[in-house]
């Protein structure tokens, strides 16, 4: 088993702490057990179960680090990784920025981890393929999907008396169906910390009717369009804005976040109904309690009714700044409405429903500006109902710009360990037509 | 007449007129933000048939499905471009040479005689009477979508009457690149609209 208890992982630290001759010494160790099951025209293709553990050790000569890593925790190999990480350090530059490991902290406890998804079986796993492969094989649809699953933990022991645990699970599913026609595509994405919430024959079925629906997709005129977003259509624009909350970078002028003199601190950036914020306790999408420099996490605002509250400081552009550091948050949670997804159809003049957003790139940073294409559901709305399905699009948009486009919030949804809400949003560019199905 | 500049947008009977109707705003914030220009800030809609057309300095006609003039239409485009008027038309179809595109150039035909909308060099004083643009049109976000899979219009056409441009023709769909909620300007990097600057600019001044 690679997963150690806290007392277990304390006591190997420790062991290796006591061989240290550094100035500073910081380890970190972290071990998993994950299963997956991968699947692809309508069969099971792969299955397995990994089990892995690390143990890291990153010695410091005044401002000489260097770094090693082992997986095999007796004492002569605890011995060897330490002198190993000492060498390199004296014979590496001098790091300007470096930073001495901190003191001794206080963590909240977390929620990360959950029993039942550890214990999470073959069986189990090959269930969840046949939930999407039954129905699709019944409805001429091709299913292709993986599911994965893990339980590990970390922990970080530092020589300045610091230490820190977390144990922690998760689960993630996606499967695309096709049908086999090649005209429709369906998809659908879930992830979570607590297995119980998973239903893979219902994100399944979800997956398979958008396939069944987007079949024989009309071209209609690119152009802006009021969009309504599922939460995996806009989860990724959202996580790039959320990109931009370093501070270093906006002070130094290279993100959206920069402005003449600073940065956009307390300004009012998107509509006033958004508001986002992180908790590592939130128990849709806990996480650990701190982060990988064994700084504490806690519930933090980001954006409060559309200004910008916080932004994340290193420890080093903190003192460079004269301020207190801010660590960049482990999840993000976006504020919903009470609106369902049929709701916002219902309320939906003329529009169009994206199922989801793929293939996006940058092309501008300083203003937050992206392209991609709409893919696996992309339909036309008229008079509160879906009309027809409509071919894919090009767009280019900037979450800035979709954020003060907003019309109405829906539910959230956990997307990737974030939460998102479905969202209302009028004139979205689309730029051009994509054959892609 | 007041003395200040109006936008005024040509209505016509065939396709559909009513266009990129947060445009003019877009425009008008800049020639007050770059410009000494006095402006009225209220979009003046006529239509072309009317007698008012006579009245007004800049013209915008656009749309994205057929242009078919009436007799009248016709008879009034022509004598107000003819007397030195100035037509900015633009077609509204996005990422291909649409209805518009064909029927407007079509019409242009048959009112000023074949080939006389020609294509303008990109070293064009209306490229360079307020804002510099070296490279003779900026291009659209319906153009540039980051992918090379682009149709650029590289050029703009007109029909000159005496030296002058008379009727201004884009195939590039710069009302709805400029046609947006106002708010979101400021989150763009370069302002978008400078370019109908430089076309209000050139209406009024060549």
């Amino acid at each position: 088993m690679a997963i150690y208890t806290k007392d277990e992982a304390k006591r190997i630290m420790e062991k290796a702490m006591s061989f240290s001759t550094a100035d500073a010494c910081e380890i970190n160790m972290n071990g998993s057990e994950s299963g997956n099951i991968r699947y692809a025209r309508n069969t099971v293709s792969t299955s397995g179960h990994r089990s892995n553990q690390n143990l890291s050790i990153q010695s410091s000569f005044g401002k000489k680090s260097g770094t090693a890593t082992i997986d095999e925790f007796d004492d002569v190999s605890l011995e060897k990784v330490v002198r190993r990480a000492e060498e390199l350090a004296k014979l590496s530059p001098e790091n300007p920025e470096f930073m001495e490991p901190l003191g001794p902290q206080s963590y909240d406890d977390s929620i990360s981890y959950n029993e039942e998804t550890a214990n999470i079986t073959p069986e189990y796993r090959a269930n969840v393929a046949s939930s999407s492969i039954d129905p699709a094989t019944m409805n001429e649809v091709t299913a292709a999907g993986f599911f994965n699953d893990s339980s590990g933990f970390s922990a970080m022991m530092n020589s300045n008396g610091l230490f820190a645990y977390n144990k922690s699970t998760d689960s993630d599913f996606t499967v695309t169906m096709r049908t086999n026609d090649g005209t429709g595509s369906g998809w659908v994405s879930r992830d979570f910390n607590d297995i119980t919430k998973f239903d893979a024959s219902e994100a399944s079925k979800i997956a398979m009717e958008k396939a069944l629906m987007s079949k024989e997709a009309k071209a209609i005129e690119p152009g802006r369009y009021t969009v309504i977003l599922e939460p995996a259509a806009s989860a990724d624009l959202l996580r790039n804005m959320f990109g931009s909350f370093d501070s270093r970078r906006a002070d130094e002028g290279r993100s959206f976040m920069s402005k003449d003199g600073g940065n956009k601190l307390g300004q009012k950036i998107v509509d006033e109904r958004v508001n986002i914020w992180s908790d590592p306790l939130h128990p849709e999408v806990p996480t650990a309690t701190w982060n990988g420099e064994g700084q504490p996490l806690k519930k933090m605002s980001w954006i409060e009714n559309g200004v910008v509250k916080n932004l994340s400081y290193s420890r080093y552009w903190a003192e460079q700044k004269g301020v207190s550091p801010v660590p960049y948050p482990s999840n993000f949670i976006m504020e919903g409405g009470s609106a369902s997804l049929e709701d916002l159809i219902k309320d939906t003049k003329k529009g169009i429903l994206v199922t989801r957003l793929w293939y996006i790139r940058s092309v501008d940073p300083q203003t937050l500006l992206y392209t991609g294409l709409t893919r696996d559901g992309t339909f036309y709305i008229e008079n509160g109902k879906i009309k027809h399905p409509v071919k894919n699009f090009r767009f280019n948009e900037s979450p800035i710009i979709m954020l003060n486009n907003l019309e109405t919030l829906g539910k959230q949804v956990r997307m990737n360990g974030d939460l998102i809400p479905y969202m209302k949003v009028r004139d979205f560019t689309f730029t051009s037509l994509s054959d892609a199905v | 007449m007041s003395n200040k500049f109006f936008f005024t947008r040509l209505q016509y009977e065939s396709g559909n007129w009513d266009v990129d109707q947060r445009m003019p705003s877009n425009l008008l914030n800049s020639l007050v933000e770059y410009t000494t220009l006095a402006v009225d800030t209220r979009e003046n809609i006529i239509p072309l048939a009317s007698d008012d057309i006579f009245e007004c300095p800049f013209c915008y006609i656009s749309g994205h499905k057929l242009v078919q003039f009436t007799k009248k239409e016709r008879e009034n485009f022509e004598k107000y471009v003819r007397n030195g008027g100035f037509v900015f038309a633009d077609d509204c179809n996005h990422d291909i040479d649409g209805l518009f595109a064909k029927s407007f150039e079509r019409q242009m035909d048959d009112i000023f005689g074949t080939g006389t909308l020609k294509k303008i060099p990109n070293d064009h004083e209306l490229y360079s009477i307020f804002f510099e643009f070296e490279d003779g049109p900026p291009t659209t976000s319906q153009e540039l979508n980051g992918w090379g899979d682009d149709l650029v219009h590289e050029y703009l056409k007109a029909i000159e009457i005496d030296g002058r441009i008379g009727v201004l023709y884009s195939n590039k769909d710069y009302g709805c690149e400029w046609d947006y909620d106002f708010r979101n300007k400021r989150w763009y990097k370069i302002d978008n609209t400078r370019f109908g600057v430089n076309i209000v600019m050139y209406a009024l001044t060549s």
